[in-house]
């Protein structure tokens, strides 16, 4: 025991201390906000008003209320063009315009669905859609004013909507919006912790069959405390990071929160977590988030582990060698897009059973409720699955690493690999 | 001098070859042992067995007079293996440190013994150094104290004179040397044989797996020799060889090397020379050195071939 725990705090403390670790810890969450942020200014600050000539030959369409349409959605001006016609037919960028509607002659009882807004360069269906609903309302108008709707009317006609939301009778916090969001981001966490660090692990062990000191080290421990303590202190520095994360993120929302309620971004932010740690079971997702990820993370990093034992310096050789645990994890997130659209379909009740894919696809289940979506004996059967399927990968991984570690010379193949575990010792 | 180590009927088997078959020696207390022989007749498959790397497929290790348990007795071993290094980044304090925790040793003993050990190779200013930054010499040197600071009654050493500068190596000569006079039991293995004949006391001599030769290098050499003398002699005459006891192995103009004759001894030769008026410098007898031996005793097989051209 003393000798796994030397080996643990050497493998968190170098690493820990790494500027590498530091810069990563600090500028993951700055860049990931940097983002959401930059975006939002940027689509807010690069908006261009689309100039679009109405060449009306329906008569229905007058300036006054165009102007009005154009005041409300400022991204695209329509105008009515009638003198100037034939310029914009021919060249409507000559014109000093960026496309042209030509307006059939229109049946208002009708309507018509062979309208276009032609144009010389493209533009997408969004862009289309905004100047179709401009057009529109002034359409609905004038049907009102045909039919006889008065304003009081059409309010009514508006607002009087039937809304159908998904509620589910056993956890009435349930949020399937909500749930989707955080099944999302716990999922693809586990996913980015499971192949960066299960990497490291493999990179780690490498690194001590390259260096050649991993027969110095195993004279003093056994093999199972080396990869025992490698993989203990790679999993301690990842859930640092983690928990690091996870401070900043309360800090940023306790600032911003003491701060003041202003209309800001971050602001906005503080809303949505409110709203996140008010609307969901938070301790019991916090809790199988630890569980999965650890359960998880010795699941791969052992496999990790074996791969890096058995081959040499070549990097080639391990990216070859473990490309098969690499797909099981992207497999894993190809079942939890499926699991999350679907929480209680086959799919993701076995995905979240079996231990290579439950870390993911359970993650991104249990938001939508426990035991609403996901019955305890589904969520308890997952996890002892997990703990068995760890302990056979951690054994399996054992009888690889021990023979691997001491081996130079070829790469061994997954055939001989199964023949080391199953020979006796 | 009690024993140490008893090495019994071990063998290990890989699937393709005998890597070690149906060894057995002993190893005293004090003792400078010589474990020879070429690159991959075994020595490292038996080292790893008697360090607990490896279990062995049959046959018995005795420790200090108990049957050898690696989880406990590997505290008081100290292995150098052949392929050895260090971690790269690490601060060369810190390795020493961490090295001699893994053996076993409680945060402030190491810390004493690293201080220490330092302090007599001279190696106190390293201690903030990076590990990349040491020259080969000077890791080698590192890679000794991590071997020996957790004072270990058997030190094992594979080729450790590998790559060492001549003056590192007399460095680690002197210390292997100062070990054993403090108790220390050093087994040393190796294929160069005149590394062997320099410093150890006892050998055994292994090739395919298997034991060929073993016991004090006199006594090696006494069991070895061919009577051959070197004389202090001009080259002789046709005339002189006629009658003389001893047969001309090699001739130069100061110096002849001979063999005795079946029968005859020295004092034969010597009468024969003086009564010939021959003015003797020297007379000296050459014992063969165990390249010899090894060479003569698996013939010329591919093994022995890598010696003759050493």
């Amino acid at each position: 025991m003393y000798k796994t725990f030397i080996i643990i705090q050497r493998e968190y403390l170098t690493r820990v201390r790494k500027k590498t670790f530091i810069i990563s810890t600090l500028l993951f969450p700055l860049l990931y906000f940097g983002l959401i942020f930059g975006m939002g200014y940027l689509a807010e600050n690069s908006k261009q008003v689309l100039n679009i000539a109405l060449i009306d030959e329906s008569g229905y369409f007058k300036q006054t209320e165009l102007d009005q349409e154009n005041a409300i959605d400022p991204s695209s001006k329509v105008s009515l063009v009638s003198s100037k016609a034939t310029d914009v037919l021919r060249d409507p960028e000559a014109a000093g315009f960026d496309g042209f509607i030509r307006m059939p002659a229109l049946d208002w009882q009708k309507g018509n669905d062979s309208i276009f807004l032609e144009s010389k360069k493209s533009y997408g269906s969004g862009t289309t859609s905004a100047v179709q609903a401009k057009l529109n309302r002034i359409w609905n108008r004038i049907k009102n004013d045909s039919l006889s709707i008065d304003e009081s009317k059409q309010a009514i006609l508006q607002m009087s909507q039937l809304s159908i939301r998904p509620k589910n009778m056993e956890d009435a916090s349930a949020n399937a919006n909500l749930a989707e969001v955080i099944g999302y981001i716990a999922g693809l966490l586990i996913y980015f912790i499971l192949l960066i660090y299960g990497s490291q692990v493999m990179m780690g062990v490498m690194e001590e069959k390259t260096n050649r000191i991993a027969e110095v080290l195993v004279s003093s421990v056994r093999p199972f405390q080396m990869m025992m303590g490698k993989i203990i202190g790679i999993g301690a520095v990842a859930l640092t990071q983690f928990l690091l994360w996870i401070g900043f993120v309360f800090l940023i929302y306790n600032v911003t929160k003491a701060s003041g309620n202003n209309m800001s971004a971050a602001s906005e932010i503080v809303g949505t977590m409110q709203e996140v740690i008010t609307g969901i079971n938070m301790p019991l997702i916090l809790f199988c988030f630890g569980f999965y990820f650890l359960g998880g993370f010795f699941f791969y990093a052992s496999l990790y582990a074996a791969i890096g034992s058995a081959v040499n310096e070549d990097l080639r050789e391990a990216q070859s060698l473990s490309f098969p645990v690499t797909m099981l994890v992207i497999i894993s997130i190809a079942l939890m897009t499926t699991a999350i659209a679907n929480p209680t379909g086959p799919i993701a009740v076995w995905g979240s059973l079996i231990p290579f894919s439950s870390p993911i696809v359970m993650m991104a289940r249990i938001p939508y409720g426990v035991p609403g979506t996901v019955p305890w004996w589904q969520l308890g059967l997952s996890m002892l699955l997990l703990i068995l399927g760890f302990l056979g990968t951690v054994w399996f991984a054992a009888k690889i690493y021990r023979t691997g570690i001491l081996m130079y010379g070829k790469k061994p193949s997954w055939g001989e690999m199964l023949k080391w575990v199953f020979r006796k010792s | 001098m009690s024993e140490l180590l008893r090495v019994e009927h071990l063998k290990k088997y890989f699937a393709n070859q005998k890597a070690v078959d149906d060894i057995s020696f002993s190893v005293s207390e004090g003792e400078i042992f010589g474990l020879l022989g070429p690159n991959g007749a075994g020595k490292t498959t038996l080292i790893r067995m008697i360090t607990g790397i490896f279990y062995p497929d049959s046959g018995s290790i005795t420790f200090q007079g108990k049957p050898f348990d690696p989880i406990h007795d590997v505290r008081h071993i100290g292995y150098m293996p052949e392929e050895r290094g260090l971690y790269k980044k690490m601060k060369i304090g810190e390795h020493a440190l961490y090295l001699a925790q893994l053996k076993g040793l409680s945060r402030t003993d190491a810390l004493h013994q690293v201080k220490q050990w330092f302090e007599r190779l001279e190696m106190q200013s390293w201690w903030n150094k990076k590990v990349e930054d040491l020259s080969k010499g000077m890791s080698q040197k590192l890679q000794f104290v991590s071997t020996v600071l957790h004072e270990p009654k058997l030190i094992i050493l594979d080729e450790p004179f590998s790559g060492l500068d001549p003056v590192n190596s007399n460095l680690i000569k002197d210390e292997i040397h100062r070990l054993a006079k403090n108790g220390s039991t050093i087994l040393f293995s190796t294929h160069r044989m005149e590394q062997v004949e320099e410093i150890c006391e006892k050998i055994i001599l292994v090739n395919k797996g298997e034991k060929i030769l073993d016991g004090t290098v006199g006594a090696i050499k006494q069991q070895f020799k061919q009577n051959h003398f070197r004389i202090g002699i001009p080259a002789p005459t046709e005339e002189l060889l006629r009658h003389a006891p001893f047969d001309l192995i090699r001739t130069s103009e100061q110096q002849q090397i001979v063999q005795i004759r079946e029968g005859k001894s020295t004092n034969d030769v010597l009468r024969y020379l003086l009564d010939q008026s021959i003015p003797i410098h020297s007379f000296e007898e050459l014992l063969p050195s165990l390249n010899e031996i090894f060479i003569r005793l698996v013939g010329d097989t591919p093994a022995a071939r890598q010696f003759q051209n050493a």
